[in-house]
């Protein structure tokens, strides 16, 4: 099922939070929306769920306006990205979401087996929900999203607030699942790696607007500015009056076509490699450099270069 | 001392003497306090939720209003409630003044901040999301009412023992409405003040008691419910 949205406005106290002419969502795609904190991502996700009234324009699932469809509604299965929980077991919090949607009662104990194996929380079915980990609850809320194989699943920030091994695991198991799962997905998060990893298509958001939106590969080749090149991780430099944007890992030390000169600031032995830090005319520069070569001075200078993939940006 | 054991003696042996009218006072109170905060958690909640819940122009002056009326002195309500249903007031020609609606009236309105304020509090302090995630869930509006009211039961009872224990402990509304009319419209409270006021220091304590172990036995009956739902 196809999401899309068509002459999107919300403002709240009279700001404009979010404007976005026309987005299409395809059916059985994921979509990162990716973008800072504040970019307007999670009220784009709410208000796609129906959870928020556009102060003008509407968003269509197929081609019903989900504010004024209450069924349209239902092909929707969102985790926020704080998990919530009803008193009671992660079963009961699970039951009562597919009972809100009328599943029956043994579609509902068949859906929930599955989804809680799938997820790897079938150990935590009868412990109360509302004291599980924070890797425990997110993996109970995406596996209450995605017991709904609702057409349309919405994830916000569903790494979010988990320690780092848990977090790992989750990154390495979610695609398996949305495959499984869900249809049309659409997540929200302003993690590089994470869009990159779990979505086909990106839709970057800076300041409430839509800078690119497209599939991955596309958006990554073709930043149309400084903002989105520096988010989608590129180095942005001046470079004779123009301004280039360059790809992570693509600063190499020494000479080339496009040479900069580095002011090293710090250098820190990462013990497989030195990450150099410094400045090149006046922009923050990160150097990997192989831990076998002599390491710079702080204060000094190093030449540096890019070969490969520059994007040229406007202004 | 002497009046106080007086008082506990007294208190036994009018009940187990099964004085019918000191009967007809415990029921006439129990029924009139019973109703009013009934009413009082029927308006009182859905208005709490939505204090907690709703982002509308003018919500925290409305707050701040609720919580003064969870503090305004039940005598005061009584004269309101009085101007109101007195015979050249705006409602007199319903002839509820010196009734026992009349008194319900006035403890519903003195019941309504109380319930408004801990079911607003209680609401609060669930998860700011739990509504949405029933919305989205395709919970209606009455659903997600009654869902969050379940998780916010711990607060709801406790709106109803302030509620319930403000209403059958005042005495000035009930008064000043109800007229402490024998055999009508009097309860335990304005019993006291008047066998108080002929010297009878006996039977006002008896009475006092009663209305104590009263009131304890209906805020026991729902402590124990309130503490089962906590375990």
């Amino acid at each position: 099922m196809d999401v899309s949205v068509a002459d999107l406005q919300f403002t709240r106290d009279g700001r404009s939070v979010l404007q976005i002419p026309a987005l299409t969502f395809p059916s059985g795609t994921t979509t990162a929306v990716f973008g800072p904190n504040g970019s307007g991502k999670t009220t784009l996700l709410r208000l796609i769920a129906g959870l928020e009234r556009p102060s003008r324009g509407q968003v269509r699932l197929g081609d019903v306006p989900v504010r004024q469809d209450k069924a349209a509604r239902r092909c929707i299965g969102m985790a926020f990205q704080t998990a919530v929980f009803l008193r009671g077991s992660v079963r009961h919090n699970l039951d009562i979401a597919l009972r809100l949607r009328e599943v029956s009662a043994s579609d509902r104990r068949s859906r929930i087996e599955e989804a809680v194996r799938e997820c790897g929380v079938a150990h935590l079915l009868d412990r109360p929900a509302r004291h599980l980990s924070g890797g425990e609850a997110q993996r109970v809320n995406l596996a209450r999203a995605l017991a709904l194989r609702a057409p349309v699943t919405l994830l916000d920030e569903p790494l979010a607030g988990i320690d780092r091994s848990a977090r790992t695991q989750l990154l390495a198991d979610l695609p398996r699942l949305l495959a499984t799962f869900a249809a049309t997905t659409i997540l929200v998060t302003h993690d590089r790696e994470e869009a990159f990893r779990l979505a086909d298509r990106l839709v970057v958001i800076i300041a409430g607007g839509v800078k690119a939106a497209g599939v991955k590969s596309s958006v990554y080749a073709r930043p149309p500015d400084r903002e989105t090149a520096e988010l989608l991780g590129y180095t942005v430099l001046p470079a004779n009056g123009r301004v280039v944007a360059i790809p992570p890992s693509s600063l190499r030390p020494g000479e080339g076509s496009l040479t900069f000169m580095l002011a090293v600031e710090d250098v820190i032995d990462m013990g497989n490699h030195l990450h150099v830090i410094g400045t090149i005319e006046g922009e923050r520069v990160d150097l990997r450099l192989p831990a076998s070569m002599a390491p710079p001075s702080a204060g000094s200078n190093l030449k540096v270069h890019a070969e490969s993939n520059i994007v040229l940006l406007q202004g | 001392m002497d009046d106080l054991q007086h008082g506990v003696a007294e208190a036994f042996r009018l009940l187990v003497t099964g004085d019918p009218e000191l009967y007809q006072i415990i029921a006439r109170t129990l029924a009139i306090s019973t109703v009013a905060t009934a009413l009082a958690m029927l308006a009182g909640i859905p208005l709490g939720y939505g204090l907690a819940r709703g982002r509308f122009p003018g919500r925290t002056v409305l707050l701040s209003a609720v919580n003064t009326g969870m503090g305004v002195p039940p005598v005061v309500v009584g004269l309101v409630v009085w101007l109101l249903l007195s015979r050249s007031g705006p409602f007199g020609s319903l002839g509820l003044i010196y009734t026992k609606q009349a008194m319900v009236l006035a403890q519903f309105v003195i019941a309504t901040p109380l319930v408004v304020g801990f079911t607003a509090a209680s609401v609060q302090s669930l998860p700011v999301e739990l509504p949405d995630l029933l919305y989205t869930l395709g919970a209606g509006r009455l659903r997600r009412l009654w869902i969050v009211a379940g998780e916010a039961q711990l607060g709801l009872l406790a709106a109803i023992m302030a509620g319930f224990g403000a209403v059958i402990s005042e005495v000035g509304a009930s008064m000043t409405v109800g007229g402490n009319l024998r055999g009508s419209t009097r309860v335990l409270t304005t019993a006291i003040v008047t066998e108080t006021g002929r010297g009878n220091l006996p039977v006002a304590l008896a009475l006092g008691l009663l209305l104590l172990a009263l009131a304890f036995v209906v805020n026991a009956l729902l402590t124990i419910v309130q503490q089962r739902q906590r375990s």
